[in-house]
């Protein structure tokens, strides 16, 4: 807890003042980003829904698209749906320790069977969500169900597909065709990976003030996927998830803007 | 304090202490204990723009950089590739530079044993040996051996020494083995190389028909692209010809299974049918096409200094309707598998007037002993429907590597091209001596080997020296037993660049130690002939050097300096300045460096400030000439493009009674090539961490083998124990066997044939005769 007496410290020391400086970098910030997105013409999300007005669909602005879709299927479980007893709660700690860094992709952490590895299938259970008995938990959404081929950023662990050795861990099996014997080490060769850190999750201007948005939002923008059900992330569950406008409270944590200063 | 820095603090500090307030002054709220993780520093992450290094498909990614590190990756959403997608290896591709196991410094062979010395003196070494090589031996008697990973000025570098200074075509690149047959394709229809088209093909087309190529393993961004469209246009249809039941299958709207080698029979029987059902744009023909016959039964250079040389032969309308004749649906369909509805429908696809179709290949076409006539082949049946060179009709050959087109193809660093034309030709001879500022003379007019038989010439003791920079082949060569042992030779000298330990360094007797990817300045040319521009954004581990670096270096000490008079930190400008000449044509013109560092990557032709996305129409092509019509296919001097009467021949090796299956090898999505980068990955290792044999379940049970068992495959070359798959990720036709090559451990090469299409060089990986037998179940001890 260094670190806690230590901001303690630096707080008591700036007090307010700093606080007001980070609101205005906030405003800053995500002024800047939005404006670099809508620049963006091309995008690669699906249609917008048609609403009369011509005849061809437009392509939405990548980062604004998913935003009120809240893209939980009509299938999904209602994310009011309490927790089921019997289900072990999706934790943060295993939500990191799938990805290699804040923003990657997540490794798959069951196994597929030969059925499983066809497109869509995924989405049976991560568009529709709800308690998955065979894992005892409940399944997460995607939050970009457009995307079709899974398993070009998603795959799983081999070690539980099964495939390797049928006994890794004794030497005489491998010893039986390589001279030497080959067990199977967990990675290839060692590796020295040092990923970036895991944003704080919480981060607020004023103590009760909604927390900001600690990611970037391509990919990631249709926030109920993530932050609302029974099958969301304990540590990020919304306690609201029934108003719609995220954005209208959350906003993006500061990126580089610094604070405002009159030209 | 710096401005800066300053503002950075008071930032973090008010972060943190809104933290510590909100803690403090709500100690009811419900929080995890990563409340107290401190904010990262959002402004402590750099982002900056690199194609991906692993396919040709060039995604633009996004680097994030903190603290002299690569920490993450996001995909670039300005691409007009990716369009911020990336594919699982992209995603995790940094982390392939961290590998415990980097080479980080020169070593040499000592008794036997792999010393580490100075770069400086194993540069010194390699030098020395070059030189004494070709005082004792002869010019020819030095090669190197290169990639589709080089960055272009590395390329550019190596072509000016072999061909400029030391004046030997003996440079080759493991590009020979992947695409060359593409090449030869191009320059045998088109009479230039690389596609007419572009990625933007795809949101115009209606049909995609993928001629043996997985491409949702292979190519996966580029086809979710696919994908996507068939989601926004129902009327799209994605359809596969292919002799693997695979993940792209169940992608496709259809999917046929053809028998090996018969593709070229079905894409002249697409063309009986197009003739026949008189779906021909007779128009398009009568102005734009030509007919040519070349040589038939040209053999398979399955011998030691095989030699081929193709003659064009002017062929009628009459003459190919004629030669048709034999591919009717009916007699194709009894050789090929495919019934003749099908290859009516296929037809139809392409003849439908209304329809735009985009065909999509890869190494299923191009790893053939007949290669170039099966890209010929594909071109024709566009050609005879004028579906071509316009968007969303587009024949569209697919690369495997970042930089096989901008590298190799480009600055053509191969034993029959420089940067602009063949070696055979006086007048690239004299631009390119011109460019480089060397006698005209010192450029030999005629090709030497291409990398088969330039390993087969190592292994003979007529090269002595090889040098290989950035690739593998002691794992991808075809028939590898024999180029194994020819590297322990007594009197060869192997020096291998690399940045991990392979097969192919365990063999050097000097390795030199390399940048990767963004340790270096460079560029790479994708598959649609956008060049794209990464900056050094990292210091390379130790004393690796990138590989144009290690070039110029030893050139300086061969007494080549002053052709190579650059500083480091301007080389790859001076270099892209002095490239660019030889392409200064509005055909090839390529975008200056300025504007590489601006923009995600940029399409050749680059002319007034606009790129080409459609080569030969004279709606977007300024080099098109519009008095030939609405296409000018300027590459041939008779502006038009050749359709070729090119048979079907059979493969030279075919299953029998003792060899019963076939056997076909290829990639998974996880794995990039030989796995050097990507098993060094976790979450890729895990994934898939042993190549397998894959076999049809009713192959399987015959066998009696099981999901997991393992298997001897034994072909007339080699044999290999491997695990057996049934049903795991793909499936293979009946009588089939298919294992990837990604494994060093398990290389499947050894059993592969090193017969190659006599026009292009390129091996067939694709087919040989396998025998498999059941190895029974292992009893623990």
């Amino acid at each position: 807890m260094r670190r806690r007496t230590a901001s303690d410290t630096i707080a008591r020391a700036l007090g307010i003042g700093a606080v007001t400086v980070l609101m205005a970098t906030l405003v800053a910030g995500v002024g800047r980003v939005v404006a670099e997105r809508e620049a963006e013409k091309e995008s690669r999300l699906g249609p917008i829904p048609e609403r009369g007005r011509g005849s061809r669909a437009e392509r939405p602005v990548a980062v604004e698209a998913g935003v009120f879709r809240m893209k939980r299927s009509d299938l999904a479980v209602p994310w009011e749906q309490p927790l089921s007893p019997a289900a072990e709660p999706r934790r943060l700690a295993l939500y990191r320790a799938l990805r290699a860094y804040p923003g990657a992709p997540p490794r798959i952490p069951h196994g597929l069977t030969a059925d499983e590895f066809r497109l869509t299938l995924c989405h049976s259970c991560h568009v529709r969500g709800g308690y998955v008995a065979r894992f005892g938990k409940y399944a997460p959404l995607t939050p970009h169900p457009e995307y079709r081929d899974c398993l070009s950023c998603h795959v799983p662990d081999g070690s539980k597909v099964g495939i390797g050795f049928p006994n890794p861990a004794n030497p005489a099996v491998c010893s039986q065709c390589h001279p030497a014997p080959d067990v199977r080490p967990r990675e290839f060769a060692p590796i020295d990976w040092r990923p970036a850190p895991w944003p704080g999750i919480g981060q607020r201007a004023l103590a009760e003030a909604p927390p900001l948005i600690p990611h970037d939002l391509e990919s990631r923008n249709n926030c109920l996927a993530c932050h609302g059900g029974p099958g969301a992330v304990q540590e990020i569950r919304t306690s609201h998830p029934e108003r719609a406008n995220c954005l209208q409270c959350h906003v993006r944590a500061p990126l580089e803007a610094g604070e405002f200063r009159r030209p | 304090m710096s401005e800066l820095e300053r503002r950075a603090f008071v930032k973090r500090v008010a972060l943190v202490s809104a933290a510590a307030m909100a803690g403090s002054l709500a100690p009811g709220l419900v929080l995890g204990e990563e409340w107290w993780i401190a904010p990262a520093d959002p402004d402590g992450i750099v982002w900056k723009k690199a194609p991906c290094r692993f396919c040709g498909v060039g995604c633009g990614l996004l680097i994030g950089l903190q603290n002299g590190r690569a920490v993450a990756v996001k995909g670039d959403p300005s691409s007009p590739v990716n369009r911020g997608l990336a594919c699982v290896k992209g995603y995790h591709s940094v982390l392939a530079l961290y590998g415990s196991d980097r080479i980080t410094k020169a070593a040499v062979r000592r008794n036997g044993r792999m010393v580490e010395i100075p770069m400086s003196q194993a540069l010194d070494l390699v030098a020395e040996r070059i030189r004494e090589t070709i005082r004792r031996h002869g010019k020819d008697s030095v090669a190197l051996y290169g990639s589709g990973q080089w960055t272009i000025p590395a390329g550019y570098v190596a072509a000016k020494l072999f061909k400029g200074a030391l004046g030997t075509n003996n440079l080759e690149a493991n590009a020979r083995l992947c695409m060359s047959s593409a090449v030869s394709g191009f320059l045998t229809t088109f009479g230039l190389d690389e596609p007419m088209g572009c990625y933007e093909d795809v949101e115009h087309a209606d049909a995609f028909v993928l001629w043996g190529n997985n491409m949702a393993e292979t190519h996966p961004v580029l086809f979710s692209r696919l994908l996507e469209q068939r989601d926004r246009r129902p009327a799209v249809r994605i359809v596969e010809l292919a002799t693997r039941t695979t993940r792209t299958s169940y992608a496709a709207d259809r999917s046929l299974i053809f028998v090996p080698q018969t593709d070229l029979a079905v894409a002249n029987a697409i063309c009986h049918e197009i003739v026949h059902r008189n779906w021909v744009n007779r128009d398009f023909v009568a102005r734009h096409v030509a007919f040519k016959k070349g040589k038939t039964d040209i053999g398979y250079g399955l011998q030691d200094d095989f030699h081929f040389s193709e003659e064009a032969e002017d062929a009628t309308w009459e003459e190919y309707v004629r030669f048709l004749d034999d591919y009717s649906p009916e007699r194709v369909a009894r050789i090929s598998g495919l019934s003749a509805s099908e290859i009516r429908w296929l037809a139809s696809l392409y003849g439908d007037p209304s329809r735009k179709v985009m065909s999509l290949w890869c190494m299923g076409i191009n790893q053939h002993t007949r290669g170039t006539w099966a890209n010929n082949l594909i071109y024709n049946i566009h050609l005879l429907v004028g579906k071509v060179a316009s968007p969303g009709n587009s024949p569209f050959s697919l690369t495997g590597q970042p930089s096989a087109c901008g590298t190799v193809r480009e600055v053509g660093t191969l034993t029959h091209r420089l940067p602009k034309g063949a070696v055979t030709d006086p007048d690239a001879r004299r631009l390119a001596a011109e460019i480089w500022k060397v006698p005209v003379e010192n450029i030999p007019s005629r090709p030497t080997w291409h990398a088969v038989e330039m390993f087969r010439a190592f292994d003979r003791g007529e090269i002595k020296f090889l040098w290989i920079q950035g690739t593998n082949p002691m794992v991808t060569l075809p028939h590898l037993s024999r180029y194994r042992r020819a590297a322990a030779k007594a009197d060869r000298f192997l020096v291998v660049s690399d940045v991990y330990p392979t097969p192919t360094t365990d063999v050097a007797d000097v390795v030199l130690p390399s940048a990767l990817w963004i340790e270096q300045e460079g560029l790479f040319g994708n598959s649609e002939r956008r060049t794209q521009h990464f900056e050094q954004m990292l210091t390379p581990p130790g004393e690796a050097m990138s590989d144009a670096w290690q070039l110029i270096e030893v050139a300086r000490r061969l007494g080549f300096g002053h052709l190579f008079p650059w500083n480091y930190e301007t080389h790859v400008a001076k270099i892209w300045e002095e490239y660019t000449r030889f392409h200064d044509t509005p055909e090839h013109r390529m975008a200056p460096l300025e504007e590489l560092k601006r923009r995600p990557g940029v399409i050749w032709p680059y002319v007034n400030g606009r790129e080409t996305k459609w080569r030969y129409n004279t709606r977007y092509d300024p080099a098109a000439d519009p008095r030939y019509g609405e296409f000018d296919f300027y590459g041939h001097p008779d502006h038009r493009a050749w359709i070729w009467l090119r048979p079907y021949e059979p493969p030279p090796e075919v299953p029998d009674e003792e060899y019963p299956f076939w056997l076909s090898t290829g990639r998974v999505l996880e794995h990039w090539h030989t796995g050097s980068l990507t098993r060094r990955i976790p979450v890729l290792h895990r994934a898939v961490p042993r190549a397998y044999a894959e076999l049809h379940p009713e192959d399987a049970e015959q066998l009696g083998v099981k999901d997991g068992d393992f298997v001897r495959l034994v072909t007339r070359r080699g044999s290999l124990v491997i695990q057996a798959r049934v049903d795991y990720r793909a499936r293979p036709a009946r009588g089939q066997v298919f294992v990837p090559f990604f494994d060093e451990s398990l290389p499947i090469n050894q059993l592969t044939l090193d017969a190659y299409c006599p026009i292009s060089g390129q091996p067939d990986y694709k087919k040989c005769a396998v025998r498999v037998e059941r190895m029974g179940s292992f009893r623990l001890p």
